[in-house]
């Protein structure tokens, strides 16, 4: 029999079993489902974490505060310190006044607070624009001690921390989600193998019939296997239809909440989602394959 | 197209099938085997098409060694056998159509050509008008009718059939017989399991006998119902086994079989090449 005859009737027969064992092959694709869909939730919020942090590396940024005392020498000399290293794009002097500016055009609210005082609360700085190399090595750290040390510099202030900080949380999600999703997909791949025994123990009689009338092994497996990968794909399906729409919903909702709407950025790229429609067909071959070993299809007795 | 060369069969448990059997079957003849429940017969069919192998003694089945022959290239061998059960054995949310075309569908063989095949086989059991039915729309004895369309579509050279007739009443088993004896006039062999031994005077054939596992008649009988002559193995099939042992008897009919009372009278292993 040819390849494409066979397969074709794998998919019919394949079918047909769901249609007729339906209840237990929902519970199977339902359990593959929210398996998927949990890995997926972790995969989209950590996915859009990721790629905020990226972001903000790309646009590092240090600011170098110098005393209220600090001579036009001392500030030259700052100045071509911060430029000194080659991962620092540019560097420019900011003075109190320009700060004081820049703050009452940010935040118009505050921006009478700021003119009723007769002291400017600011100070004058040098802003420093990193390529995200800076981050590499502890090269960002040795630069702004070095700098702090300078007379005229009150202190460094960098998103070094905050950013490692991030991208230590990012990846602490991914390792969770990764390792409770698996687990759930373990756990609905047994669900899949399960539901795949007792359909093949349902047709134990019909699979003898075929073995003595001539059947090779992989005709009779075949639409078994392609029953759980049909599961793990709907299962598949599944997680992502859900994950979408909730993660529409949460969208909508999450307007007022800078960190929310950061985390739930954008639904997941399309290779993640073809990753999870495959992670499910795959679970749910590899638990038709493991839950049909060759004693599991032969009825008690024979050899 | 068999033989059997000390062939034993013993289950788990000490339980003896079959016991050091010996015989020859030739391409094209109708054996009947025989005997007793429990005598080994389903055993005896089993061992041939490899649903199970001997504890000893070798199988030789179309020239191939059954008994060693590879888990993977039984289906083959399979493909080669028809065989017909006692329970049937359709598959229940299988067609009639289906049921038979089973096989050529397995083999690849196109839609029409397996439509072709079904309804001949069909045909020769009279039962190519009910291909869209299911096998629980039909009697038993339309069952069993397509059991054996099902075993003759891929043209087998070897029928093997376990009690065909066993679930079915007198008049079917009749029809059913002359059906079996109808298909073995295409040269096909054909070797019948059966405890009814009013079938067997009726049609005539050779005749194996197994007792407590063990060969202990092979003789041809003359049937009252005109049929085919006995082909050339029939007889000297018979003829060998009176020569080779002394303890069988001719009886009312002419045929031989062992004397019953002789405490001697062993496995026949005078057809044996």
């Amino acid at each position: 029999m040819t390849l494409s005859r066979a397969l074709g009737y794998f998919w019919r027969e394949a079918a047909r079993n769901l249609a007729r064992s339906w209840r237990a092959s929902l519970v199977a694709v339902l359990t593959i489902g929210t398996s998927l869909a949990v890995a997926g939730a972790f995969l989209l919020l950590t996915g859009n974490l990721a790629r905020a942090a990226a972001g903000w590396r790309s646009e590092l940024t240090a600011t170098v505060f110098l005393r209220d005392d600090a001579t036009p020498e001392q500030q030259e000399r700052v100045l071509e310190l911060a430029r000194a290293p080659a991962w620092a794009r540019a560097a420019e002097m900011v003075s109190a006044d320009t700060a004081a500016e820049r703050f009452g055009a940010t935040f118009s609210s505050l921006a009478d607070v700021v003119a009723a005082t007769t002291d400017n609360p600011f100070l004058a700085s040098v802003e420093v624009t990193l390529d995200p190399d800076a981050l590499e090595g502890g090269a960002l750290a040795g630069w702004a001690a070095r700098l702090e040390s300078e007379p005229g510099v009150e202190f460094v202030d960098s998103d070094q921390q905050w950013l490692e900080r991030l991208v230590e949380v990012v990846a602490f999600a991914r390792l969770v989600g990764l390792v409770v999703g698996l687990g759930l997909v373990v756990a609905a791949t047994f669900t899949i193998a399960f539901v795949i025994r007792l359909t093949a123990y349902l047709h134990l009689e019909e699979i003898a019939v075929m073995r003595l009338v001539g059947a090779t092994e992989f005709y009779i497996r075949g639409p078994f296997y392609v029953e759980g990968l049909l599961q793990g794909l709907l299962g598949g399906l599944l997680a992502l239809s859900a994950l979408f729409s909730l993660h529409a919903l949460a969208l909508s909702r999450a307007a007022d909440s800078a960190w929310l709407s950061l985390a739930l950025g954008s639904f997941l790229p399309w290779r993640e989602q073809v990753l999870l429609l495959l992670l499910g067909g795959f679970a749910g071959l590899f638990g038709a394959v493991a839950s049909l070993r060759r004693e599991s299809l032969r009825p008690a007795g024979s050899d | 197209m068999i033989d059997f060369y000390g062939v034993s069969k013993r289950f788990p448990g000490g339980q003896v099938a079959l016991d050091d059997v010996s015989f020859h079957v030739d391409a094209g003849e109708f054996v009947f085997l025989t005997g007793p429940s429990g005598a080994g017969k389903t055993t005896f069919l089993r061992l041939i098409y490899r649903e199970d192998t001997p504890s000893e003694g070798s199988i030789v089945v179309h020239g191939r060694s059954v008994a060693t022959l590879p888990a993977s290239k039984v289906p083959y061998l399979r493909r080669s056998i028809g065989v017909v059960f006692q329970s049937f054995r359709l598959i229940d949310r299988q067609t009639v159509f289906e049921n038979v075309a089973y096989l050529p569908r397995i083999l690849g063989t196109p839609v029409a050509e397996q439509r072709r095949m079904a309804l001949e086989a069909l045909g020769k059991v009279g039962l190519g008008h009910r291909m869209s039915a299911f096998p629980k729309q039909l009697s038993g004895g339309e069952q069993q009718r397509v059991a054996i369309a099902r075993a003759l579509v891929n043209q087998p050279d070897l029928l093997l059939a376990d009690e065909p007739t066993g679930n079915l009443d007198p008049e079917l088993s009749l029809e059913v017989l002359r059906m079996f004896r109808r298909v073995r006039g295409r040269g096909m062999t054909v070797v019948l399991a059966t405890h009814d031994r009013f079938m067997i005077e009726r049609f005539g054939g050779r005749v194996l006998s197994l007792d407590r596992g063990r060969l202990v008649e092979d003789r041809v009988v003359e049937g009252l119902e005109p049929g085919e002559p006995e082909t050339e193995a029939e007889h000297s099939a018979a003829a060998t086994v009176r020569e080779a042992n002394p303890t069988v008897r001719e009886d009312d009919r002419g045929n031989g079989a062992p004397a019953p009372e002789s405490p001697e009278a062993g496995p026949v292993e005078a057809n044996v090449p």
